[in-house]
Formats: structure tokens, C-alpha cells, sequence
């Protein structure tokens, strides 16, 4: 038998100082990591192909055998199947950026043990890349409801959410690769794969969904090895004292934009599409965030020189309702989606209450409302109850409206002329540590001003084969689903609330008004919907 | 009569059960395409709100100048093998396992105690060895050109044939492991020391530091695949140590190069699938394509050319004359030569 100590050494005394070409500095970091550090990855390329090919095997086995023979995505409750079809696309943009931030990694970390654990990483997020997209596939082929899967990554272009993920997930790959790294391996891998992964899959299953949690759990399987590797990223950067001035900021950062994000999301998927419920996401929450990644890991760094973010309190008080807040927003603006909502029950109510005390107070009226305004033969225009929609995060690309819309911490700041919005202190903190990042982003109001709704639904793709059903609903009922001639009725055109607060502003400036970060009057208020009545 | 699911929906037309946002290559879409395409984010079709974060000085995720190649629309490629993650990795698994199940035989049936101890300790020990290293630079340019590629498909080709260069580079170190159990006295001791130092290998080691230093994908993938391993790979590996191992009773090293020639046919053919691609009739931009390709192609060759007469002398070592190095140099230039002319490169033309 081969000797596995020496050919783990072997493989990882390939580096060489280069002397006839110098290397470019394609990825410029801060950071100094030193040559030689503990291994994350202990498997040979022999081993890594031949234990991949077997999981692969199984995975894709049951799906095409008794997983298809069983029609398991055919009788999966229809309530959580509808949301597959923006999480699915959503996720799989995270795989495709970490494939990306490997590459820099192996171009910028001059250490072939960490190496090494890049280069199986990237293979592995290739394969996630392509296991989730076959999923989605397979569920355009096999669900009860297909459309909406079958436009999958063209539909994540286009939505406000796809979007605002694909923000939250370029930082894995854009910038500094040891931030994009603490993006992804310490911060989203390491904290939020479990959430996704794991705990999301125990929601499929009682749902009568087997087929993600086949896809998924295959998927949890590689990602232990990629929490090694932001370990060791991690450890190589703390053992240079020299790298703790930037570490804690871009931690900070890194959390924040994965939080900010990820947590409203995942939170939406798994509190409001459960039909047979079990937890909360805010347990879940608890149990893997604080406990788990804070209580178990992040905190013990702390004699290392790196400290839990401060922002992280923030987020803590948040998550008692930012996901509902967002759930609210997502479901009102139900036609700009390509999924279906099944509104909320009396149960649902119960369990929401039971959960998340306070809820009803707070949520329950606009949800009682939501219901009785599904089925098109109301004749009512469901956009109503918008006042004005809501301001997108210049960051984070998120309605500002967190963490509940009777608080919002909504903020405008002036910046080269422009008011620009931020959904709280954090996202725009970051942006006025590096304006550069974010100063070109497009909010979806701001690509979609002056477009109507039907019009954008239209060319958006977002009919159904008939060319006229809208693939949203606000409910499941097939009775007398909504059309594009109910949108066209509506006669909405979409409109960036930042024009009419920006004039605002500068009119109230012109007054002598001296304005602060937020609020100031109804240019502050931004959005609002009616709730309930 | 099909049975209507809780959820289903039979009365808005009857429904798309596939993908119906990827242009297929055939009349149906394949489940390469299906798992690949669009992945990559596009700003100029499907993501048109744009990018959403730049790095400090203002660079987004993706830029058109990573290569001088242009093309209107670079997720128009697909690979000619339609490699995905799980076809790739049952290919390399089956490599990988007839690997070892060769050099298990040949360790066990006494094959490998009786090769040429001439061949095992100058040809295996001091060049193959030396060769991972060159394997490994590859590697790494590789993995930073799969991450600038200007789309999916492309940067999923890049991405193969940065873990195919991996996998060679551990494949040496695991063949030499096995010898040093199976022939006595036999250490894999120094080869890292030929490559930085020995004469022989200081074009190659040059050339490979200059391709880990290139800063574009495009010129990466047809340097490499065009022009290094149809000469340099082709005199040092294949006509060397592959054609010569079998006479100097060593077939475990053969199957081994065999496997990376494997690889190198399907990196050859995506590169001149690229390329195809870059210079079609309908690409505006082919001319200039082409013009440059034929640069890259004219400034590489001479130096990928000095590196292979370069291990002119490692052609004398083996005890027994399979081939001589001036005719395996000059048929491999002449296949170079060929597969460059079959390009149809129409540099001629005003771009």
C-alpha cells in the first residue's frame, strides 16, 4: 500500500519561488499569509474523483429511480414547492461565485497546502452548480406545477430577490479574495450551509419533498470540507498579527452582507412555505448561528484577535422580524414574482403566534386581507396597497423597510449628487468605507422606472403557456387565476420611489431644512403599504 | 389519463416541462446545457440590471478585456465533450482507478522491481518528476483563467483542464511512491531541485512562469493546448516517456501519460472549438480574432520550441534508442504546423 503521509507531503511541496516571470497582481489583498500552514484537505485527487463519482451515483440514482417511480416531486405539498422556484436559482448563483473565489485563491494564497484545498473546492462547487440546476430541472419536469421552474436562471435575472442574492453573493469573489474568502467559507459556508442545507431539507421531507433533501444533503456533504478550509484560511491569516487591523472590518462586513441578505430570505422560505410545520427558522437560527457558529467558533477567536462583529447584536434583534417583513413585502408584490403564494391559514396564523410572539399583531391583518383578495373574480387591484413602493438598498439591494415597517430604519444619505437609500446604519456604512463598490449599482426600480407592470411581466417571460395566466398567483386556487389583462387593468406603471425623495429633499434643502440620515417626512417615509384595512 | 397533483395547474395551456431559456446546440436540449448554461450571470441578456459590486478601484465580477479575443456572445461555446461535473469526474475516476489497479498488478506480478533501473531512477525520478512541477504551474493558470472566462461554458472547459494538470502532477508523485516501494533503493529525492537548476529544464520552467503570469484566458488556452503540449508535452512526455517506457519494461508509466493524453485530446478539442468560434464568418470581430490567435500562435512556438531542444540530451539517457529526438522534435513540430494550418486562421484580412 502506498504511503499516505509522504504522498500528502508530496502533493504539497509543488510551489516554487518563480525568477523568470513575475506574477501579476491580479487579486491585490491586505493580507499576508504565510507559506506554510496546517493542511485543510486530506485527500488525493484518486481518492477525491473516486469518492465524488460515488456520491454522485446515489444522488442522481434515486432521483431517476425510485424518487421519479415514487413521483415524490409530484405529490410534494404545492405550498412548499412554489418557493423552489426562486430558492433554487437563488442558491445556485452562491455555488457559482465560490467556484470563482477558489480561482482567486489559488492565484493569491502562496501556500500549496491551502492550495490544494482550493482546487477540490472548486471542482466541488462545479458540481453543486450543477446538481442544483439539474434539481431545478427535474423539478420543471416532474412538479405539479412546473412553470416558473422552467425559466429558472432567466427568472433570477430579472427578480427583485434573485437580485438582491446575487448582490449579497459577488462577495465571495469580488474584491479582496481573503474577504471574499471570509464571505464564503467563514461566514456563508460555515455559518449558513447548515440553514440551507440541512435544516431546510428537514422541511422538504415533511413536506413530501425527497428530492431536495437527496440533492442537498449530497451537497452538505462536500461543504464540511469547505468550512476546513475558511478554518484554515482563517488560522493562516490571525498567525500574522500584521493582518488583525483589516480583519475585524471586513469580517464585520462579510457578515453583514451575508446576513443581510440570506437571513430575510432563508427565513421567508422556511417559515412561510411549510404546509406541515415543524420549527421556526428563528430556532433554527438559534440553534446553528448563535449557538453554534457564534458560541462554538467565532467567539473562541477571540484570544486570536478576531471578535464576533459588533453588528452581529443588530442582526439578533432583527431576526425577530425582518424575515416577516420581507415575506409581507414578497407576497404584495406577488405579480413582479414567478412563483405562487398559498396565503396563511388560521393554523399558520397559531403557529406564527406561538413561534413568534407578537406576530399576529403585527403581521396577522395584512395576512387576513392577503387572503381574501386571491382569486381574480374580486375585481380588486391587489397593488393598491401600495402607497409607494419601497426604497432598494443601495448595498444590499432589499427593500428598506427593516426590520418592520412601523420601525424601518430606512436611511438616505447624499452622495455625488444623488440621495441614495440604505435599508439601515450597516449597509450604509459600508458603502461610505468604500463608495467605489456599490456607487454603479442599479436598484430593480431604478432598471424598471417608467415600465408598467404588464409590460414588464411581458417581457420579463412571465406567463404561463397560454400567454395570458400569469405564472404568479397569490394563491393556489386554479379557479379564476389573474391575468395580464387584470395587470393591464390595474394600469401600474413601476415607478423608483428615489426620484420623488430625492426632489424632495433637495426642495426641502432649498427651504432651509437641515436633513438628517432618516425619516424626514413623507420623503423618509419611502414606502408604505397598507396593512390590514 | 395523467392523475392531477394537489397544485396542479390544467388550465393555463399546457405547460413547459424543460428549460426554455438555453439555445440549444441539437433539436434537444442536452443535460450538459441544461447544467451549464446561464450559471454565469450575463449583463448583456438575462442580468441586464448589471453588476452589484466592484472591487476597490472599481472593477466588476466580469470584464470583456480579460482577453483580446472578442465575440458578441461568449455563452454561444460548447464543449465538444459536453463535460459536466459528473461526467468529468466518472471519466477521471475510471482514469484514476485503471491507474492504480495497473500499477497494483505490476507492483504485485514483480513487473515493476524488473524495470531498467537506468530508466527508473534518470527518466522516472529526475524528468517525470521534474514534469509535475510543470503540471502544477499549469495548474494554477488554469484555475485563475476558469475564474475570469466570459462565460459558463468556457470557464467550466478552464476549470477541467486545471484539475486534469493536478491530477498529472499528483499522478507522478503517487507512480514514484510505488516505485520506491517496489525497487530497491529507489528514493524520490530531488527532482524539485532539477527543475529550478538543471539546463535542461530552464526553457520549460521559464515558459510555465510565463504562462502562470498571463493575463488572458483566451491566449492561456490556445498557448497551451496549440502550441505547448503538441511540442513540448509531446517531445518530453509522450514520445519520451511514454514511447520509451514499454522497452525498458515499465508499462505502468505508458498507461499513466496515456490518461493525460486522454485529457489533452479533449483540451485540444475545445480550444480549436474556440477558436472556430472566435473566427467564424459571422462574428464581426473574426478577422482581429484571427490576427491574433496567429500572434500568439508566432510568439510562443519559437520559445515552446527552445524548451523541447532544450531536453535534447534526455533523449540519450535511456539505455535502449527507441527514437531520436531530432525526428520525435521535428514530427511533433510538423503535427503542430498541421493543426495550426487547420485552423484556416484568415489573418490576410483586414481586422
Amino acid at each position: 500500500m502506498r504511503n499516505l503521509v509522504k504522498a500528502h507531503e508530496r502533493v504539497k511541496d509543488f510551489d516554487w519561488d518563480h525568477s523568470y516571470a513575475e506574477k501579476p497582481d491580479r487579486y491585490p489583498t491586505k493580507y499576508k499569509i504565510p507559506r506554510k500552514t496546517k493542511d485543510p484537505f486530506r485527500h488525493l485527487i484518486r481518492d477525491y474523483v473516486s469518492m465524488e463519482q460515488e456520491k454522485d451515483d446515489r444522488q442522481y440514482g434515486a432521483m431517476e429511480d425510485a424518487l421519479a417511480r415514487s413521483n415524490s416531486a409530484g405529490k410534494a405539498q404545492p405550498r412548499w414547492m412554489e418557493i423552489l422556484k426562486i430558492a433554487i436559482p437563488t442558491v445556485n448563483f452562491g455555488e457559482y461565485a465560490a467556484m470563482k473565489s477558489c480561482g482567486q485563491l489559488v492565484d493569491t494564497v502562496d501556500n500549496a497546502e491551502l492550495r490544494q484545498g482550493y482546487m477540490a473546492q472548486m471542482i466541488d462547487e462545479v458540481r453543486h452548480t450543477n446538481q442544483e440546476i439539474y434539481l431545478n430541472r427535474y423539478f420543471a419536469k416532474h412538479a405539479a406545477d412546473p412553470e416558473g421552474f422552467h425559466i429558472g436562471l432567466k427568472a433570477r435575472g430579472i427578480n427583485m430577490f434573485g437580485i438582491a442574492g446575487r448582490a449579497a453573493l459577488e462577495a465571495f469573489f469580488v474584491g479582496d479574495p481573503i474577504e471574499g474568502a471570509l464571505n464564503l467559507q467563514v461566514v456563508a459556508e460555515t455559518a449558513y450551509t447548515n440553514p440551507i442545507f440541512v435544516t431546510l431539507t428537514e422541511v422538504a421531507a415533511a413536506n413530501g419533498d425527497n428530492v431536495t433533501p437527496s440533492v442537498f444533503l449530497s451537497i452538505q456533504s462536500d461543504e464540511a470540507r469547505h468550512m476546513a478550509n475558511g478554518y484554515s484560511t482563517l488560522a493562516a491569516v490571525v498567525s500574522n498579527e500584521d493582518n488583525l487591523k483589516y480583519l475585524q472590518d471586513d469580517f464585520d462586513r462579510a457578515f453583514w452582507r451575508q446576513h443581510a441578505f440570506l437571513d430575510p430570505f432563508l427565513g421567508t422560505v422556511y417559515d412561510y412555505f411549510q404546509k406541515d410545520r415543524g420549527g421556526s427558522y428563528l430556532e433554527k437560527w438559534n440553534e446553528w448561528i448563535v449557538e453554534d457558529w457564534v458560541g462554538s467558533y467565532i467567539s473562541k477567536m477571540e484570544p486570536y484577535g478576531l471578535a464576533v462583529p459588533e453588528c452581529f447584536a443588530i442582526a439578533q434583534e432583527h431576526m425577530k422580524w425582518k424575515h416577516h417583513t420581507t415575506a409581507m413585502l414578497a407576497a404584495a408584490s406577488w405579480p413582479f414574482q414567478f412563483w405562487r403564494w398559498d396565503p396563511l391559514t388560521q393554523a399558520d396564523f397559531e403557529w406564527f403566534e406561538n413561534k413568534y410572539p407578537g406576530w399576529y399583531k403585527l403581521y396577522g391583518a395584512f395576512w387576513e386581507n392577503f387572503a381574501q383578495t386571491t382569486k381574480a373574480t374580486d375585481g380588486v387591484n391587489p397593488m393598491a396597497a401600495f402607497e409607494a413602493l419601497p426604497p432598494l438598498c443601495q448595498v444590499c439591494q432589499m427593500p428598506c423597510i427593516m426590520p418592520r415597517l412601523d420601525c424601518s430604519e430606512v436611511r438616505f444619505a447624499d452622495h455625488a449628487g444623488r440621495t441614495l437609500p440604505f435599508c439601515g446604519t450597516m449597509c450604509e456604512k459600508l458603502f461610505f468605507q468604500e463608495p467605489i463598490r456599490y456607487e454603479q449599482s442599479r436598484t430593480f426600480w431604478q432598471q424598471n422606472h417608467g415600465l408598467g407592470l404588464d409590460e414588464y411581466i411581458v417581457q420579463s417571460g412571465l406567463l404561463r403557456s397560454d400567454g395570458k395566466t400569469l405564472i404568479a398567483q397569490p394563491s393556489l386556487d386554479t379557479d379564476r387565476m389573474w391575468t395580464i389583462d387584470d395587470v393591464k387593468a390595474w394600469g401600474m406603471e413601476i415607478t423608483d420611489p428615489m426620484v420623488a425623495i430625492h426632489a424632495e429633499r433637495v426642495k426641502a434643502k432649498a427651504d432651509g431644512a437641515v436633513l438628517n440620515g432618516s425619516g424626514n417626512g413623507a420623503a423618509g417615509n419611502g414606502a408604505a403599504l397598507r396593512i390590514g384595512s | 389519463m395523467t392523475p392531477v397533483f394537489p397544485g396542479a395547474v390544467d388550465c393555463a395551456g399546457k405547460p413547459t416541462r424543460d428549460f426554455s431559456y438555453v439555445a440549444s446546440r441539437r433539436r434537444r436540449l442536452s443535460e450538459y446545457e441544461a447544467v451549464t448554461c446561464h450559471t454565469q450571470p450575463d449583463v448583456l441578456t438575462y442580468d441586464k440590471q448589471g453588476w452589484l459590486l466592484r472591487d476597490i478601484n472599481g472593477r466588476p465580477p466580469w470584464v470583456v478585456e480579460s482577453t483580446a479575443l472578442h465575440h458578441p456572445n461568449w455563452f454561444r461555446f460548447r464543449d465538444p465533450a459536453s463535460h459536466w461535473q459528473r461526467t468529468y469526474v466518472r471519466m477521471q475516476a475510471e482514469q484514476e482507478r485503471s491507474i492504480a489497479r495497473t500499477a497494483e498488478d505490476a507492483g504485485a506480478n514483480g513487473v515493476i522491481a524488473e524495470i531498467d533501473p537506468v530508466w527508473v531512477k534518470e527518466i522516472l525520478g529526475r524528468h517525470y518528476r521534474a514534469w509535475s512541477y510543470a503540471e502544477y504551474g499549469l495548474f494554477r493558470a488554469f484555475a485563475v483563467a476558469q475564474r475570469e472566462a466570459l462565460s459558463d461554458t468556457i470557464g467550466n472547459v478552464y476549470c477541467f483542464e486545471a484539475f486534469d494538470r493536478m491530477r498529472h502532477a499528483q499522478g507522478i508523485v503517487l507512480h514514484l511512491l510505488e516505485l520506491e516501494e517496489f525497487v530497491e533503493g529507489f528514493v524520490d529525492d530531488g527532482a524539485k531541485a532539477v527543475w529550478l537548476e538543471d539546463p535542461c529544464y530552464q526553457p520549460a520552467r521559464q515558459l510555465v512562469e510565463e504562462l502562470v503570469a498571463c493575463n488572458d484566458w483566451g491566449e492561456l488556452g490556445v498557448v497551451v493546448n496549440l502550441v505547448f503540449d503538441p511540442i513540448l508535452t509531446e517531445v518530453a512526455i509522450s514520445q519520451l516517456v511514454r514511447r520509451f517506457g514499454s522497452y525498458h519494461g515499465d508499462p505502468v508509466t505508458a498507461h499513466l501519460v496515456g490518461t493525460t493524453e486522454r485529457d489533452r485530446r479533449r483540451n485540444l478539442e475545445w480550444t480549436q472549438e474556440l477558436v472556430r468560434m472566435v473566427t467564424a464568418d459571422d462574428v464581426p470581430e473574426a478577422p482581429r480574432n484571427a490576427a491574433v490567435i496567429a500572434d500568439w500562435i508566432a510568439s510562443w512556438t519559437p520559445r515552446v520550441r527552445r524548451a523541447a531542444e532544450a531536453m535534447a540530451e534526455l533523449y540519450d539517457t535511456p539505455p535502449l534508442q527507441v527514437a531520436r529526438f531530432e525526428d520525435v522534435l521535428a514530427t511533433a513540430l510538423a503535427k503542430q504546423e498541421e493543426l495550426v494550418r487547420a485552423l484556416e486562421l484568415k489573418v490576410g484580412v483586414a481586422g
